[in-house]
């Protein structure tokens, strides 16, 4: 009768010992599993008040640029001279005090250049993007904007702020989970004059999706030429966005938002939109650095722009789980260590109670390689059952396991959060995340890694309690 | 001479200083029934024992077929030369006895359950249902197993009753006279001793 028939017997017909092995490396090679499996679980939250998570990158006019810029066109202007070239325009003016040099730029000197946008948009992983325009105060024709009572209106333009956005849900403060629909919906990149206006505005003149509003410039309202925009959608915010300026005008509640292409018509600037943004979402966030790199090689002159990292949203949900992958791998190293000294314990009970029958089978001419490796077939056997059946109960536990560890991160955290709550200064409200999924798989990588670190366990567990085996001598061990 | 125990002194580490075996010579024979008698404590076991390769003396030596054990190696000795039978019967719990029987060599397990007295209806039983005579019977059987032409048995008959223990010993001396075995027997008992061809007796070493 070889080993493996004694083996096989000894598993059978001693179902109380085996079922405890069966167990106890079941239960190791499950924690090993959940373990490795939470280490590399990926955790989707989501804003309360936002839909699109993601990573992107902003372009904005470099303002030292801009300067230098306009200091260049002006000398080519000639000094004291008038004129306009490039966008840029020098008047003299006689006024009370003298003469005074007044100069302005228009929207085709200070916009983007709408084909440095699209080759940066071109790139391979930029899945899609966004232009919004400057802030643009226009006259409200055929409704009232608000307007707080004890302000001074007259220094204030008396208009409403447009905000064009090629696609308003790529809208930082859309993104943010600032702003979000009410009704209706937002403004698209196919749409054309039309605007979303906030709840304020509709609430205070009884306006409604499919009602059109009115525009034309505030330098003349009589007589410039009036623009008409239907309201597609109505905005709430969670926190008044910051005016741009002072006055009623650039109030947060009379900030409409339109499509990429209206704000420059009531302005009078029709076909030169002023760009003041641009926003390109990278589709995969783990392409983040790749597509940065990419996009940095486009030819276009960088002088006159600033390319800012928008990986806030990515990093702020990585921070806040930073610790589980640290907590993953101690809870590992912790169970792997444990679990050799349990299995130690167990094999060195196996080997004292099975001092005897080793006896025995010693005296019956069989070796004592032959008697361990019976006791480490045994554990083999017992040990690959037990491992089948975690590696099948293996992604819910760890799924369990992993949401646990999230839900002690988000206790710690909010924890964390009271505690500097008198510390730190905000002039924001934070955009609240809740953790919708926890995304664990196991994989044939982790299975491998799992068995292996289990098999060497077992192997080791085995070969200490063997030495009380091999250390004696026969007539020893018969004699006990 | 099939075993022979030349000079064979032996003590145990623990006690170094205390002899349990001194300059003991014995020698063996196929076809006889050897009864190892002494007072406890006189080294029969011990002397059992490394006639059966569990260990080796500290002086002297033990040969089979006039080759020292250790030639061939202890576990050769222990697995073709000879077989044991103890007093504790030394089953294995977890096999049945016709397993048990398998475990000691090549012999087929139901003739020799069959020869010895076993009934078939137990042959698959858990061998820890028997009664102490069957279980050792077993013990018996799973020996004779073995083409090993010296048995060796550690009081045979030291846990059973008076019939079940002069069975046992007609089946010992059947296998020495009948099988042509050498078989040595540690013993108490007066029976086996007269049954036995040859008797040997042992005396405890006195400290000098």
């Amino acid at each position: 009768m070889n080993s493996i028939q004694r083996a096989w017997r000894s598993i059978v017909r001693k179902p109380v010992k085996s079922f405890l092995l069966f167990l106890t490396v079941f239960v190791i090679s499950l924690f090993l599993t959940a373990g490795m499996a939470s280490k590399n679980a990926s955790i989707q939250t989501q804003d309360t008040a936002r839909q699109a998570v993601g990573a992107g990158f902003r372009l904005d006019c470099n303002e030292t640029n801009r300067s230098r810029r306009v200091a260049e066109i002006s000398e080519r202007i000639g000094e004291g001279k008038e004129g306009s070239l490039e966008g840029v325009h020098q008047k003299k003016m006689e006024t009370a005090y003298g003469t005074q040099w007044i100069g302005w730029t228009d929207n085709s000197f200070d916009s983007l250049r709408l084909s440095d946008i699209e080759k940066l948009a071109a790139v391979e992983g930029i899945s899609d993007y966004n232009i919004t325009t400057c802030a643009t105060a226009v006259h409200p024709v055929n409704f009232d904007r608000i307007e707080d009572p004890d302000n001074d209106q007259t220094k204030d333009l008396g208009g409403v702020t447009l905000l064009g956005n090629r696609k308003m849900e790529l809208y930082s403060q859309v993104l943010s989970g600032n702003i979000t629909i009410q009704e209706g919906r937002m403004a698209t990149a196919d749409d054309e004059d039309v605007c979303v206006i906030s709840k304020e505005l509709a609430g205070q003149g009884g306006l409604k999706v499919g009602d059109v509003l009115k525009f034309n410039d505030y330098h003349d309202p009589e007589q410039s030429p009036v623009y008409e925009a239907r309201i597609v959608g109505i905005y709430e915010t969670k926190q008044y966005m910051s005016p741009l300026m002072s006055g009623d005008t650039f109030r947060s509640e009379n900030v409409i938002f339109t499509d990429l292409r209206f704000p420059e018509k009531p302005e009078g600037e029709e076909g030169e939109p002023c760009y003041e943004h641009a926003y390109f979402q990278v589709g995969d966030v783990k392409q983040y650095d790749t597509v940065k790199k990419a996009m940095e090689a486009v030819e276009i002159d960088w002088e006159r722009y600033d390319f800012i990292d928008r990986n806030g949203d990515y990093a702020t949900m990585s921070s806040n789980f930073k610790d589980l992958e640290k907590i993953s791998g101690l809870f590992i190293i912790v169970t792997f260590f444990a679990g050799f000294i349990l299995l130690y314990l167990i094999f060195l009970f196996w080997a004292r109670n099975r001092s005897r029958e080793s006896g025995i089978l010693i005296s019956l001419g069989l070796g004592k390689g032959n008697v361990l490796g019976q006791i480490l077939l045994e554990a083999v056997l017992i040990a690959v059952l037990a491992f089948s059946a975690s590696v099948l109960a293996g992604t819910g536990v760890s799924k369990a396991f992993a949401g646990y560890l999230v839900n002690q991160q988000e206790e710690q955290a909010e924890i964390q959060k009271n505690m500097d709550a008198d510390k730190v200064a905000k002039n924001f409200e934070e955009s609240e995340q809740t953790v919708t999924d926890v995304n664990v798989s196991v994989t044939k990588e982790m299975v491998a890694v799992c068995g292996a670190g289990t098999g060497i366990l077992v192997i080791m567990s085995v070969g200490m309690a063997g030495i009380v085996i091999l250390r004696k001598k026969p007539m020893e061990i018969l004699s006990e | 001479m099939i075993l022979e125990a030349k000079k064979v002194s032996y003590f145990y580490k623990s006690q170094k200083d205390k002899w349990i075996l001194q300059d003991v010579d014995a020698g063996f024979e196929c076809g006889k029934l050897y009864a190892i008698l002494g007072a406890s404590g006189s080294g029969k076991t011990t002397f059992l024992s490394l006639l059966a390769g569990l260990d080796v003396p500290v002086k002297g030596e033990i040969c089979y077929d006039g080759q020292p054990v250790l030639t061939k190696g202890l576990k050769e000795h222990r697995k073709h030369h000879i077989s044991l039978v103890f007093q504790s019967y030394n089953l294995i719990d977890y096999l049945n006895p016709e397993e048990n029987v398998r475990l000691g060599g090549n012999g087929e397990p139901r003739k020799l359950l069959a020869s010895i007295g076993i009934r078939e209806e137990f042959w698959r039983r858990n061998v820890m249902h028997l009664s102490g005579g069957q279980q050792q019977r077993v013990a018996i059987a799973r020996a004779l197993a073995s083409d090993a032409k010296v048995l060796l048995a550690d009081e045979p008959t030291g846990n059973l009753d008076e019939t079940t223990a002069g069975e046992v010993i007609s089946l010992l001396k059947r296998i020495a006279h009948e099988e042509g075995k050498c078989v040595i027997v540690v013993t108490h008992s007066k029976e086996m001793a007269e049954e036995a061809d040859e008797v040997i007796h042992m005396e405890t070493i006195k400290a000098p």
